[in-house]
């Protein structure tokens, strides 16, 4: 049927796969460095570009995750996860801010922490905000973020809070199996993963070295705005979902989030949350490593019986939920409870 | 030495790694007909469903076979003749050895009503997943024969192309050589609502066409007009290449060997699906990587004795999975799960556990091995059941 033929060849980088990527770079192109979409913003009766941005952003994660839940519909895993994900941008990445910025009040995003939003650890941005929001962010980014990693790994907030994660996991869903596997990637993520992470510890201590003394040099300000166009702007949104079609959804998780790294290393640290594979059931088949947005090869743990925890698993379960032998299961001692449901 | 390996299935392969594993010096030579590289037979529908694609099938990367210092030959091989401790290839080639190990895995089942029609394929080679590709998008019904888990597998994936699909199945009630009626009706109920035009105690009786296949006859004396025909009566080891050979091994049901994988011939071994172990034939993946491992300590001097442990199962019936251990025929104790598409089932014999048979929710095999292998009391395991359930987390299914 030609819409199954449209299906594969959207799904599988051929012609409108790569259009449909083309389209999605094009418009965070316009986005980021135009103002070309604040008429249409005006148009519907939106102040500015970004708020049309987060109208698109919300329709897209909630209407991915109704598919998503339809999809995945017999796995309470899934549908418990995926609807968090579409609260938490309902309401938390959207309604909240939105709110406050009705009263007057500075839009503040609660789901987000730094490193990911890195103004939220710069304290001159933060020393403007209202105080609950200073001790919100300083406590969540530098506590609550990491402990809740050591306890039920990263998975707690790359796959079931964020915003990025949940755009991969909802509307980029149909894309999820374009992350590469081999080897080569994984070397390549350690490296440039880290990077970043570096990076911006490093922007960070600068900042606060620069606001402690009150004098900052002109080549700070220089490095600041460059890490915003470079993080911020070109991998997080043009490269990160604009490569969706062609590279699957977590190209900026992956690779390039700080946020995602240093909850990486919380995660083997805590030795709390891994992978289960259960001893000498897995057929090899592969889908696992397949349907693995992180491009994880989970088959070759699988097969070799090896129970792991790897520092980029996301937790988002698909591993444990497309394996047709039941051979793995996300598992987190002394984390989530297992809930006995009937059905 | 030099280790030759007929096959680069899983069997082979494994065997090839472990050999490599414990010496560095052996020399690994793997030949095999269907592909150069060792992929996964067992991925092959969801090949067929296009949710993956061929490079995918392979769990390993290409370049370890490099790094492991294992030739990969892709070639048939026609003759083996032990006293010179050589082989010949379809190619002309002859390849000598200085251990040999005959991984040649299984083949489909022939049915007596087969002809060499256009349209009439089974599902176990690459070369029938390319022929199963090739003829899809020109077939408006098919007609799958045989009711094992190819079988299922084959009217999945032709239900997943939109394919309207009639599935024979030979027995009145369906798999009973593992599942109880009450099994084989939730699986009927399941596999028809998936819109297969599902008949139970109905063979082929006849195909129609010439030079390709435009229907069949069942045995019920309906005629079905199909463009495509799957024959998935089941699978046998492939030892027909070895009936002409210059010196062939003692032959079985499969290549028969001993405890220590060693054939009739001298520094010949053999394993995986084609080998018949002390009388016994294991056509599962899992064991077909099992007796790998071990065949390679056997080649390298060690001496063993191989018995299949306890044995267990699992699959997938379309959306409902399947997990068994120990046996699956005789008296039990069945229940089905309240609200919804599972049930449990539990074998015994005097009032000790003697097999478990689990559909529609996941479960952990090895817990019911264990058990089993404890001869639990049938009472104690009823009890404490959900200590083997698998489910996924927030999903644990209601006994
Ligand atoms: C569709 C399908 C689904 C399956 N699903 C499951 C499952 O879910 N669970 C499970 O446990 N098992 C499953 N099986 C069975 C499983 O695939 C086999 O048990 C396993 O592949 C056996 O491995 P092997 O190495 O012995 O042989 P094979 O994988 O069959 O490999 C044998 C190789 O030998 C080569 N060969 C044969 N003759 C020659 C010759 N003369 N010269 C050169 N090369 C030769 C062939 O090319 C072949 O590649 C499935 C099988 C099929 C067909
Ligand atoms: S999906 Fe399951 S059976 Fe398949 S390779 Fe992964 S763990 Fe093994």
């Amino acid at each position: 049927m030609i819409r199954d033929r449209l299906y594969h060849d959207m799904t599988n980088r051929g012609v409108t796969g790569w259009l449909m990527a083309a389209l999605l770079t094009a418009f965070y192109v316009v986005l980021y460095f135009t103002e070309a979409l604040t008429p249409w913003a005006q148009r519907v009766g939106l102040s500015s570009k970004w708020d049309l941005y987060g109208v698109l952003y919300t329709v897209a994660i909630v209407g991915g995750g109704l598919a998503v839940m339809r999809k995945y519909g017999h796995n309470r895993y899934q549908v418990i996860r995926t609807s968090v994900v579409m609260f938490v941008q309902v309401v938390f990445a959207f309604s909240i801010p939105q709110m406050l910025k009705a009263m007057h009040q500075p839009e503040l995003y609660l789901s987000y922490f730094w490193p990911l939003k890195f103004d939220y650890g710069n304290p001159e941005y933060l020393a403007q905000q209202p105080m609950w929001f200073i001790v919100y962010s300083i406590a969540g980014g530098l506590v609550l973020v990491p402990l809740a990693g050591a306890f039920f790994g990263k998975r707690w907030y790359c796959s079931w809070v964020c915003g990025c994660g949940g755009l991969a996991n909802t509307f980029g869903e149909p894309w999820r199996h374009l992350s590469d596997k081999s080897t080569a990637a994984w070397k390549f993520e350690k490296v440039s993963v880290y990077s970043v992470l570096g990076i911006s510890l490093a922007l960070t201590g600068i900042l606060v070295y620069s606001w402690t003394t009150g004098s900052k040099a002109p080549v700070v300000v220089e490095f600041q705005s460059w890490y915003g166009l470079i993080v911020g702007s070109v991998l997080s949104g043009v490269v990160g979902v604009g490569l969706y079609p062609l590279g699957g959804t977590r190209v900026w998780c992956r690779f390039f989030c700080p946020m995602a790294a240093l909850l990486g290393i919380t995660q083997r640290a805590g030795k709390r949350f891994h992978i289960r594979v259960k001893e000498d059931m897995c057929i090899s088949c592969g889908l696992c490593s397949k349907y693995c947005e992180m491009g994880i090869d989970v088959r070759a743990y699988a097969q070799m019986n090896e129970s792991f925890t790897r520092a980029s698993c996301v937790g988002c379960g698909v591993c444990s939920e497309v394996c047709p032998r039941g051979v793995l299961r996300l598992e987190s001692e002394s984390g989530l409870v297992q809930i006995t449901v009937g059905r | 030495m030099h280790l030759v390996i007929v096959g680069n299935g899983v069997a082979g392969i494994t065997a090839a790694l472990a050999v490599r594993a414990k010496d560095a010096q052996a020399e690994i030579t793997v030949i095999s007909g269907e592909g150069e590289y060792f992929f996964s037979r067992t991925a092959l529908m969801y090949a067929f469903m296009d949710q993956m694609q061929r490079r995918d099938l392979e769990p390993y990367e290409r370049h370890v076979f490099r790094e492991k210092r294992i030739t990969l030959r892709r070639g048939w091989v026609t003759d083996l003749d032990a006293e010179g401790r050589c082989l010949s290839l379809a190619d002309g080639v002859a390849v000598s050895y200085d251990k040999l190990l005959l991984a040649t895995g299984s083949r489909g089942r022939r049915a007596e009503w087969e002809r060499k029609l256009e349209g009439v394929v089974n599902f176990v080679t690459l070369q029938d997943l390319e022929a199963c590709e090739r003829l899809t998008p020109g077939t408006k019904r098919a007609v799958v024969a045989g009711g094992g888990l190819i079988g299922v597998e084959l009217v999945e994936c032709l239900v997943h192309h939109r394919v309207a699909t009639t599935f024979l199945v030979r027995e009145a009630t369906y798999w009973p050589a593992a599942l109880s009626p009450e099994e084989g009706e939730m699986v009927v109920a399941h596999i028809r609502a998936q819109g297969v035009d599902l008949r139970l105690a109905t063979e082929v009786a006849s195909l129609e066409g010439e030079g390709r296949v435009n229907g069949v006859v069942t045995t019920a004396g309906d005629k079905i007009g199909c463009e495509m025909v799957g024959v998935t009566i089941g699978v046998e080891p492939n030892v027909d290449w070895l009936r002409g050979v210059k010196t062939p091994p003692e032959l079985g049901r499969g290549v028969v060997t001993d405890g220590g994988f060693r054939t009739s011939l001298p520094h010949v071994f053999a394993a995986g699906d084609v080998a018949e172990v002390n009388g016994q034939i294991e056509p599962l993946w899992y064991a077909a990587k099992r007796q790998g491992a071990a065949v390679a300590r056997a080649i390298l001097g060690e001496t063993m004795e191989y018995g299949a442990p306890t044995y267990y199962n699992s699959a997938k019936f379309f959306h409902l999975e399947w997990t068994c251990a120990g046996e699956t025929k005789g008296p039990g104790r069945f229940r089905k799960l309240p609200g919804r598409d599972a049930s449990v089932r539990v074998l015994e014999r005097d009032g000790i556990v003697t097999g478990f048979s689990m559909l529609g929710s996941r479960w952990n095999h090895r817990v019911l091995v264990k058990w089993l292998e404890e001869r639990r009391k049938t009472e104690d395991v009823m009890g404490r059941l959900s200590e083997a359930q698998y489910d996924v987390e927030f999903g644990r299914v209601a006994l």
